[in-house]
């Protein structure tokens, strides 16, 4: 037996791939950072993410950072179904000895995925939420789609979702459209937690928002993170939500990982070009 | 890969041939060496101070322990228990960020903390991580902080509102809460004045007849002094000298002048 062993994941992207548009013969070679491109030149595809792999366990969130047009929405939705993969897998591990392939699931079973397995917060609201209906009747959508149907029931549960992510309940009835930045992205916070998923992904969860009212809408996310002992992935450029939610991280360039480290070696002790460019950009 | 072994039995922590090497890809590719082959050993209960000029390799060796720096070259081993050792550099990620802060604990300078968190949620929260039990860890938290005179009032604010010596002691406090077997120290009384430098040192001290295996660089001698059991001195990322502290220090001295 290893004396150390990291705990299991829950959450497995294996060489994962999505390409726009059809691959010509050496379109994979002609692509990638040491190339400087996404787009075969022969066919016009765009490689946007390939051979991504990376495992997530219960109570960790890995980091994933690049400049825009790296490929980290693409890999996130890939994961989230929101997209069909080109090549690779997604797992997830769903109790100790059951393991699901998402990508060989129905549409129907990926849908039931989201519904209390993998959930998402967008960096734009108006993605996770139904502007037009109220804090309520968004939050109420997941778990009337886990099976929930007594009203009062589903009425009790969103407003101990609201009140844990602080959002004020005389506003539980008004549409979501009436809400400001940052207490939309709370209602989505209290959607994506509705049904306990274990796995939470981070779509920029704070970009856009005023400093102070990031600040608030990151405290919550750690707080979420620490309580619930999520598998999270946080995809953002900025690196201070980067080091204040993640362990570990890779780096993306070009549609490809060009590094994995620990959040504080990646700061201090990057090693691949693109890292110590963005590195110290973000650190002048 | 053979498994490497520690050979003497009570040392917790040797570092074989290490190396650290920076390439700078956006300064002409050019390589910054920090260490180039550092081997020691520090024992249970054993106090080790590192010394020697700015920029002989003395952080740099804390943190390539710790692998905020990923070493170019060698090995870390860490005794886990009598019988089993783990090389760190070879560790994945994951595996590594098991051990840190129960196993091996590293206080910077400078406090490090999470923004908008108290001092004292800081300092509960590294005592739990280590195994402590919620009332445990609080009654600890609350003995450390006092020990190391830091103002009750300040106990439940924003660690980011601290003064640089608060942040250090701080630090300290959740650095040295149930410590792990071995704690690296860089210069963690850099920013006190004279009476919290005191207490600081003082605490520190009691670390070694806890059975912590102490690796530590000050920038003061009377510290090292007071301190260290064993002093080994830097120079140009490789070993100079070891020995005694009264050895080390005329040693010292004799280069310093």
């Amino acid at each position: 037996m290893k004396p150390v062993t990291a705990p299991d994941w829950v959450l497995k992207v294996e060489n994962l791939g999505k390409v726009f548009g059809n691959l010509s013969t050496h379109g994979i070679a002609n692509t990638g950072p040491e190339v400087g491109t996404s787009k075969d030149s022969v066919s016009g595809a765009i490689v946007a993410a390939w051979d991504v792999s990376f495992e997530v366990a219960a109570g960790e969130a890995l980091g994933v950072v690049g400049e825009s047009g790296s490929g980290k929405s693409t890999v996130m939705r890939c994961i989230a179904g929101d997209q069909v993969a080109t090549s690779g897998a997604v797992k997830i591990r769903t109790t100790r000895n059951e393991q699901l392939d998402i990508f060989s699931l129905s549409a129907a079973e990926r849908r039931q995925l989201r519904v209390n397995k993998i959930a998402v917060v967008y960096q734009d609201p108006a993605e996770g939420l139904e502007m037009n209906v109220t804090a309520g009747g968004n939050i109420a959508s997941p778990l009337t789609a886990a099976g929930w149907r007594n009203f009062s029931e589903i009425r009790g549960r969103a407003s101990e979702l609201l009140n844990r992510t602080e959002v004020p309940l005389n506003r539980m009835d008004d549409a979501v459209k009436s809400f400001s930045g940052g207490m939309r992205q709370r209602v989505q916070l209290a959607k994506a937690i509705a049904n306990r998923p274990p796995i939470v992904l981070f779509d920029e969860p704070t970009t856009g928002l005023d400093a102070s009212v990031a600040a608030g809408v990151l405290d919550l996310i750690r707080g979420l993170l620490e309580e619930y002992g999520l598998a999270a992935v946080v995809v953002s450029h900025d690196f201070s939500v980067i080091e204040m939610l993640t362990t570990r991280c890779i780096v993306m360039n070009h549609g490809r990982v060009v590094e994995s480290a620990l959040t504080d070696q990646l700061l201090e002790d990057p090693h691949h070009p693109y890292s110590q460019k963005l590195v110290s950009a973000a650190r002048a | 890969m053979t498994q490497q072994i520690i050979e003497q039995k009570n040392v917790v922590l040797e570092v074989r041939d290490l190396y650290k090497h920076f390439f700078l890809h956006t300064i002409d590719s050019r390589c910054v060496k920090a260490l180039n082959g550092v081997s020691l050993s520090v024992a249970a209960g054993e106090h080790v101070a590192l010394a020697g000029t700015s920029g002989a390799g003395k952080s740099s060796l804390l943190k390539s322990i710790y692998r905020t720096y990923k070493p170019t070259n060698g090995s870390v081993l860490l005794r886990l228990d009598p019988e089993t050792n783990v090389d760190l550099v070879s560790l994945t990620d994951a595996e590594l960020a098991t051990l840190r802060g129960t196993k091996i604990g590293y206080v910077s300078q400078f406090l490090r903390a999470q923004p908008r968190r108290s001092p004292f949620d800081i300092v509960m929260q590294a005592g739990i991580q280590r195994g402590m039990d919620r009332q445990t860890a609080k009654d600890a938290a609350a003995h450390s902080l006092q020990r190391l005179n830091l103002d009750e009032v300040l106990w439940d604010v924003s660690a980011s509102m601290l003064s640089g010596g608060e942040k250090q002691r701080v630090n300290l406090a959740a650095g040295t809460i149930s410590p792990p077997q071995v704690l690296l120290l860089d210069e963690p009384v850099s920013a006190l004045d004279p009476a919290n430098r005191e207490s600081a040192l003082e605490l520190i001290g009691t670390l070694t007849s806890q059975g912590v295996a102490v690796l530590a660089v000050f920038h003061d001698i009377e510290a090292m002094r007071r301190l260290a059991s064993r002093i080994i001195v830097l120079r140009n990322g490789q070993v100079d000298f070891q020995g005694s502290p009264t050895e080390a220090l005329s040693n010292l001295e004799g280069v310093a002048r």
